[in-house]
């Protein structure tokens, strides 16, 4: 099997320079679902009979608490590349991952919290998908904390790598916990295996808003990844030319 | 498709749930705003930064020249 592609791929100038095409276009592809979804989710999409207009936070809280799951994979799973194959440019990523992550798991529980007060009667809950969730806020900032907490970077890139493998165990307990336990969380309303409970009317705007989280995510992280490359690779001669290029740039639009 | 509200204002209030669904939404909103601002201001600092480090440089290496 060709492996080129793989170390390609590890090459955080190959990454800036391919990023720097699709940027553009994913800014506009996020705008476009984000808003679709927003004005058909809050305005087009039919009321909730049990819960009445409250339940449009779904629009927001599902596809957050979905990407906080998926970029915590993500993040594990750079971590192990990384440990495995030595490559820099995937600690990059899951340095990146790790406060993306943490944001997106704090508004999955806001919005959450939010959405209890008129559904549940609190804000507040200790039911086990919300405390799954919070010890997934934990982990995130542990990552986060943990790279720091290092002399060399090198040693706290090993050490949030191993941590975030170790709470890997965390996600299937999230997924799950809405079965396992008996909870205030109502169950899923997509599954993997069955038909989404939900109105083809209500269900369609979300697909749409989970597409625009999926692409506001790889956006974020694409940016955050960018400038950690050109920090990190700032004495290279390809980052050298590119600054000196940019600000040649600069000067001929001041002058 | 039908448009679930009569008015503005039926729409802002929601039944009494508007407070609710909309500070979600602001909330939401300014965080991920954040998400794509941040990097940007960080990508213009180590830009300059870089651009500045290169430009101590030159210097440096001009008046080492002088004083051959």
């Amino acid at each position: 099997m060709n492996w080129n592609w793989f170390y390609r791929m590890g090459s955080p100038k190959w990454f800036f320079y391919t990023t720097s095409r699709w940027l553009p276009w994913l800014g506009v592809l996020t705008s476009c679902l984000l808003v679709t979804g927003l004005v058909w989710g809050m305005a087009f999409a039919p009321e909730d009979a049990k819960q009445g207009n409250s339940f449009r936070i779904i629009y927001l809280h599902v596809p957050a608490s979905l990407l906080a799951l998926a970029g915590y994979f993500l993040m594990a799973t750079a971590g192990a590349i990384g440990l495995i194959w030595r490559m820099k440019l995937s600690f990059m990523v899951m340095k990146c991952a790790a406060p993306l992550g943490a944001v997106l798991t704090f508004l999955a529980l806001f919005t959450g919290a939010i959405w209890g007060k008129p559904t549940w009667g609190s804000y507040w809950v200790w039911d086990a998908r919300v405390t799954s969730m919070l010890i997934l806020l934990f982990l995130y900032l542990g990552v986060l904390a943990l790279q720091y907490a290092f002399q060399s970077p090198e040693v706290g890139n090993k050490a949030s790598a191993i941590l975030a493998l170790v709470g890997t165990v965390n996600i299937p307990i999230i997924y799950k916990s809405v079965d396992w336990w008996f909870t205030l969380h109502q169950p899923s309303t997509i599954k993997f295996t069955e038909a989404p409970s939900m109105h083809p009317d209500m269900f369609q705007p979300l697909l749409v808003m989970i597409l625009g989280f999926y692409c506001f995510y790889a956006l974020a992280l694409f940016m955050s990844v960018r400038v950690e490359i050109l920090h990190r690779e700032r004495k290279t001669a390809w980052v050298r030319d590119l600054v000196s290029q940019e600000a040649k740039e600069r000067e001929g639009v001041n002058s | 498709m039908i448009l679930q509200f009569d008015s503005l204002n039926q729409f802002m209030t929601m039944d009494g749930h508007g407070v609710y669904v909309w500070s979600a939404l602001i909330v939401s909103g300014l965080f991920l705003a954040g998400l794509v601002i941040n990097p940007l201001l960080r990508q213009r600092d180590v830009m300059l930064e870089i651009a500045r480090d290169q430009d101590r440089e030159k210097q440096r290496e001009a008046s080492k020249r002088e004083k051959n």
